[in-house]
């Protein structure tokens, strides 16, 4: 009976502490560790899975690369209001009739009340935007440039950082918040109050419509929704080479290594994974709700 | 047992007599009021004291015999001896003084339940020294028993007339502790007053001995004042009810006069004087301390109210003082307006290199500036009647100088008035635009105020209100820094009147109540405010009882002043500095002073 515990006379040893027993308290048999389970919950990635949906990543960013491209030719003066503006409302009406065509048939009934919905939430934007821009066009008068790039650029990227990738159709308020505060601190740099209206347009259209129409595309036609974000990743590189090769070369690496080296480290890192588990861990309930059910 | 003998200095050297006086309640302790002298005839004695016991309510007895023989009288022993029996008492006090001598010897007699009378062994030799005589001490010799006997000598007159403080007044509480053995000794000696009428010209059949027996005392300034102030009183009550008929008119109960009546503080501070002669011209005789000591701190600060502003009028109405006041008002408002003109335009270029945002820069300024055009054009219009006005309120000094104060800061507020607009219209203005920014800032974050729980909690919001809700934040945090500036300055302006506004109504609070005549008998009759008592010892040796000399400790300046403060509207600040530079942060409108309503108290 002594300190090393040998077993004694035939008696086993049970994990309690409340009963006086004759080993010392922290003896373990060979039981000890059974129920301890390793990397229980771990998912195995498949490489090209996972470079699908960093592409959504990648699209966005291309989102941004483009909106900026946009941005850099109204300011040099090579893009004009109205032909911006009416390639936005092609665009918009284009993506509208899109949207609904991928829209599911069950709730065809209330198809007029929705249209005549959007007619007015559109109808509240523009005259909004129009209204006030020219208040918007002197808020950063007296700012200085550098301030105000730099808070375009704090802002995108925090709309780049906070964007619900995983659900982008409720948007998100803190990044269309941002984008929006960017777009109008750049908006607000252009020689008129027309190039501001149309900016304003341009990145609602960007911003808060497009996400919409990609939820859709992503349930309805994954295909095809790949194929989109490829294309919206080159349109970006290239728009933005048109106006700095350094940008796009820039634009390039980071679309790069976001679709296509992260995912690799992702997956190569798994292997280096260990969680335990085991009785220790705090309890979880389960709240089994089937029962209501019935 | 200690037994404490309170005797009276004036009764050192009295002749032999009967002592008159009463036993405290509660304590070992006897005050010893006067002495009646031989003769007398008992029964006379008697009648005497239930007589003086129903004038003063204060139940006297006798406590024993006092004697200082002269020379050629012997030792009375055996006449003294009679005189307790004559007058029964629990215990009866034999005092011995000897010429030349400076110790008091002192006898206790004290009756058994059987009636006979037992002689306390002790009997001590006092050893006393009085001040100023600077007699040689004895020696103590007898060593005392079971009874210590302390004599605590008392000036009478300082006694009868001092007030024991903290003051306690009308109905003692029964749960609290009954009066301390000082409290009642005071109040045993004040009420004692007609006791000490008889003096020694009076041809009565008793001869005593106390501080007044000299002569009694009386001024003819305070009788002749005493006559005329009952007539007074009568004219001053009638004036009064005069002027409150004529307030009551039914015109002036109209809203807009009402609520100018509150603000204007010429108003005030006339209701509040309304309301002090109506305490001055009572009928009824001031009742108890406080009573008293509140009528003369009223009637005395007003009349040195008065007096000041008779100097201030004599000043002001002589070498034309006036028309050179009143040619130097409208210069002095022009240059005000030059000036705010100017602070605009300076504040509608770039201020201190700040980012102003230029249109609303200009909107802001000329709407200040056409406010400050317009107010200039009214006090050019004014100008001629300047003069008069100032004639004219220069006499309402006659009735004081808080008048002319009140009347001073009066014309203060409304010769600013347009500082004041402009401070509340910026005010507004910001405080609005702090509001929706720090809504539209927690819309930019995706979260709602919640009413219900008081918290902050997360929110859903549609497409159209994020959008709308960002351009709005974006449009009102770049014209923050604008707004800000001018709530700034305006602010600024309006903290410096209000401060000057300040002043005028501290200075006018504090002629109101600061009681000057209680700081006047404080100095020049310190032992009528007393605080309590400082015990001198005379003369102490091992085996002799104490003689104390009771000196009347007097209230602390400070005290004074709190204690016999008028009441008034008095004049506070409502925040504390923390509160008040949250205000002024979140562009709250401020009013820092606040005023109490005289229905207080």
């Amino acid at each position: 009976m002594g300190p090393d515990g040998l077993p004694g006379p035939a008696v086993p040893w049970r994990k309690v502490l409340w009963e006086q027993q004759p080993f010392p308290d922290n003896y373990v048999d060979q039981r000890f560790l059974e129920e301890l389970r390793r990397n229980e919950g771990i998912r195995q990635y498949r490489y090209w899975t996972v470079v699908k949906e960093a592409g959504f990543v990648g699209q966005q960013l291309s989102c941004v690369a483009i909106f900026i491209t946009l941005w850099l030719y109204m300011e040099q003066g090579l893009l004009s209001p109205e032909s911006l503006l009416w390639h936005s409302l092609v665009c918009t009406l284009l993506g509208y009739v899109l949207y609904q065509a991928l829209t599911s048939h069950d709730e065809s009934g209330c198809e007029l009340r929705t249209r005549l919905a959007d007619l007015q939430s559109a109808t509240i934007f523009l005259s909004f935007t129009f209204g006030f821009s020219p208040v918007l066009k002197t808020l950063t008068e007296s700012v200085s440039t550098d301030t105000v790039y730099a808070m375009s650029a704090v802002m995108l990227l925090a709309h780049l950082v906070s964007f619900p990738y995983a659900h982008p159709s409720p948007p998100g308020s803190l990044s269309l918040n941002a984008a929006l505060f960017a777009s109008v601190c750049l908006a607000s740099r252009l020689p008129g109050a027309l190039h501001t209206f149309a900016m304003l347009s341009c990145a609602l259209l960007v911003f808060a419509l497009w996400p919409c129409l990609l939820q859709r595309l992503r349930e309805n036609a994954p295909g095809h929704f790949n194929a989109l974000c490829v294309g919206v990743c080159v349109g970006g590189i290239c728009g933005l080479g048109s106006q700095s090769p350094g940008g796009a070369v820039l634009l390039a690496l980071a679309l790069g290594s976001v679709t296509l080296l992260c995912p690799l480290l992702l997956v190569r890192l798994q292997r280096h994974k260990d969680n335990i588990q085991g009785p220790w861990d705090e309890a979880e309930i389960h709240e089994d709700l089937s029962h209501f059910l019935h | 047992m200690v037994l404490k003998i309170y005797f009276p200095q004036c009764c050192n050297r009295a002749d032999s007599g009967l002592m008159v006086g009463r036993w405290i309640a509660g304590h070992d302790s006897a005050v010893v009021l006067a002495v009646i002298h031989y003769p007398f005839i008992p029964g006379q004695v008697k009648r005497y004291i239930q007589q003086i016991q129903a004038q003063s309510g204060v139940e006297l007895s006798v406590l024993g015999s006092w004697s200082l023989p002269k020379e050629g009288q012997e030792g009375m022993e055996s006449f003294l001896r009679d005189l307790s029996t004559i007058f029964p008492q629990e215990r009866w006090l034999q005092i011995n003084r000897e010429f030349g001598k400076t110790g008091f010897t002192c006898e206790v007699l004290t009756q058994d339940q059987n009636g006979g009378t037992t002689q306390q062994e002790a009997k001590k030799k006092k050893k006393m020294v009085e001040e100023g005589d600077g007699e040689a001490v004895g020696d103590g010799e007898e060593e005392g028993e079971e009874e210590k006997v302390i004599f605590v000598h008392y000036e009478q007159k300082k006694v009868m007339l001092s007030q024991l403080h903290p003051i306690e007044n009308g109905v003692p509480d029964p749960k609290a502790d009954p009066p301390s053995e000082l409290r009642q000794m005071f109040r045993m000696v004040a009420n004692s007053q007609p006791l000490f009428f008889l003096d020694k010209y009076d041809d009565g059949p008793l001869k005593t001995t106390h501080w007044q027996s000299e002569g009694r005392e009386g001024s003819i300034i305070v009788e002749l004042l005493k006559q005329a102030s009952a007539p007074l009183c009568l004219l001053i009550s009638w004036l009064l009810s005069i002027w409150t008929c004529f307030c009551n008119i039914r015109i002036f109960s109209l809203y807009p006069l009402r609520f100018l009546s509150t603000k204007l503080s010429t108003c005030i501070q006339l209701s509040y004087r309304t309301e002090h002669m109506r305490t001055l011209s009572s009928a009824k005789p001031a009742a108890g301390h406080t009573q008293f000591m509140r009528k003369a701190n009223i009637l005395v600060s007003l009349l040195v109210d008065v007096a000041l502003g008779l100097l201030l009028m004599s000043w002001l109405y002589r070498d034309n003082h006036i028309t050179m006041l009143a040619n130097a008002l409208v210069p002095a408002a022009d240059h005000i307006a030059k000036e705010l003109d100017e602070l605009l335009q300076w504040l509608m270029g770039a201020p201190a290199g700040l980012k102003m945002n230029r249109a609303l820069d200009q909107v802001l300024g000329r709407f200040f500036l056409y406010h400050i055009h317009l107010w200039i054009s009214y006090i050019h219009l004014m100008s001629p009647f300047i003069e008069g006005i100032l004639w004219y309120g220069g006499l309402s000094a006659c009735l004081g100088l808080t008048f002319a104060l009140s009347l001073l800061s009066d014309m203060v507020a409304l010769l600013t008035f347009h500082i004041y607009c402009f401070y509340v219209y910026g005010a507004r203005l910001y405080c609005l635009k702090i509001y929706s920014l720090s809504s539209l800032w927690r819309l930019f974050r995706g979260k709602k105020w919640n009413v219900l729980r008081q918290r902050v909690d997360s929110c859903s919001y549609d497409l159209d209100q994020l959008f709308i809700g960002t351009l709005l934040f974006t449009i009102l945090l770049f014209l923050l820094p604008t707004t800000a500036l001018y709530y700034l300055v305006f602010t600024l302006l309006r903290l410096v009147v209000v401060l000057f506004q300040g002043v005028l109504h501290l200075s006018v609070d504090f002629i109101n109540s600061f009681p000057l005549f209680a700081v006047g008998l404080r100095i020049f009759r310190s032992f009528r405010l007393a605080e309590g008592v400082k015990f001198r010892v005379l003369c102490e040796e091992p085996g002799t009882a104490l003689h104390l000399m009771m000196e009347i400790n007097p209230l602390k300046y400070g005290t004074v002043v709190q204690t016999y403060r008028t009441p008034t509207y008095s004049c506070y600040p409502k925040d504390s500095w923390t509160a008040l530079v949250k205000k002024l942060f979140v562009g709250e409108l401020i009013y820092p002073w606040r005023h109490k309503t005289t229905k207080t108290d």
